[in-house]
């Protein structure tokens, strides 16, 4: 009797784990499909940072304006463009395609930025 | 770019706003002061140069104003304007009716044989050079002139 009850503990515990592990993955697929990536460019002191981004396909970018001036990002090939961005106002963009992004922004031309898209 | 790069400097969009929008600043600056002096020292040639400044800034303000708005439709496309930016247009608007204003006043004094300039010009310059003054600040903060750091 003993000695069944142990069977079946064990087995119960064997088909969790197998079950867990199993689904595991396909959890962390799935949410990965539904949320892409985000990572974020600081705006500041007329810089952007960092000024080169290196990030994966389908990764979602967003630009933050931290400083008191207001700012835009723009794509110089046109592949995006953000409105005028005032304090703490924030732009984004999802990089769906492999390629270079150079951006900057247009009240300040000076100002630049690159996002490698891998 | 090339400081001597002709091609460069004038194709480009948010340039010539930036350059031209000094000549009205001291050219009203610089009438409105010899003006007063003219007023306290009773000088006809200070009174003439005073006159010739404040035209001159009142003629200039023309293609800054045009420069200006085609800054906001070429470089912003004509977007909404809110904060800084906003502030900035209005100022911009205000300071260059100020200055056509004190412009005509002296102008019509010119014209008219045996015609004193009114005395209400001088608050009204005092006025029109603290317009300019703010303009002329946000206008720093927003090219990064006047910004931090």
């Amino acid at each position: 009797m003993r000695r069944s009850v142990c069977i079946a503990v064990l087995t119960t515990t064997l088909l969790f784990g197998a079950g867990t592990i199993t689904t595991g993955p396909k959890n962390v697929l799935a949410s990965a499909q539904q949320k892409p990536e985000t990572t974020e460019v600081k705006i500041d002191n007329f810089s952007f940072g960092p000024a080169t981004l290196t990030v994966p396909v389908g990764t979602s970018v967003t630009w933050t304006n931290r400083d008191d001036i207001p700012h835009t990002v723009v794509s110089t090939d046109g592949v995006f463009k953000s409105k005028v961005l005032d304090t703490d106002e924030k732009f984004s963009f999802t990089f769906s395609k492999a390629g270079t992004y150079p951006y900057f922004c247009s009240i300040h031309p000076k100002m630049t930025g690159k996002v490698v898209v891998q | 770019m090339h400081p001597f790069d002709l091609k460069a400097a004038l194709l480009a969009k948010h340039a010539q706003h930036v350059v031209l929008i000094h000549f009205p600043i001291a050219l009203f600056i610089a009438g409105v002061a010899f003006d007063f002096v003219a007023q306290w020292t009773r000088r006809q040639f200070l009174a003439a140069a005073a006159y010739c400044n404040l035209l001159a800034a009142a003629v200039v303000t023309v293609p800054v104003l045009i420069t200006g708005i085609l800054a906001w439709q070429w470089q912003l496309e004509g977007q909404r304007l809110k904060g800084i930016l906003l502030m900035h247009l209005v100022l911009g608007c205000a300071s260059s009716a100020m200055i056509w204003v004190v412009s005509l006043v002296h102008l019509r004094a010119k014209r008219a044989p045996g015609a004193v300039l009114p005395g209400y010009r001088l608050p009204l310059e005092a006025v029109g050079v603290g317009l300019v003054t703010l303009t002329g600040h946000l206008g720093g903060f927003l090219s990064g002139v006047n910004g931090p750091g």
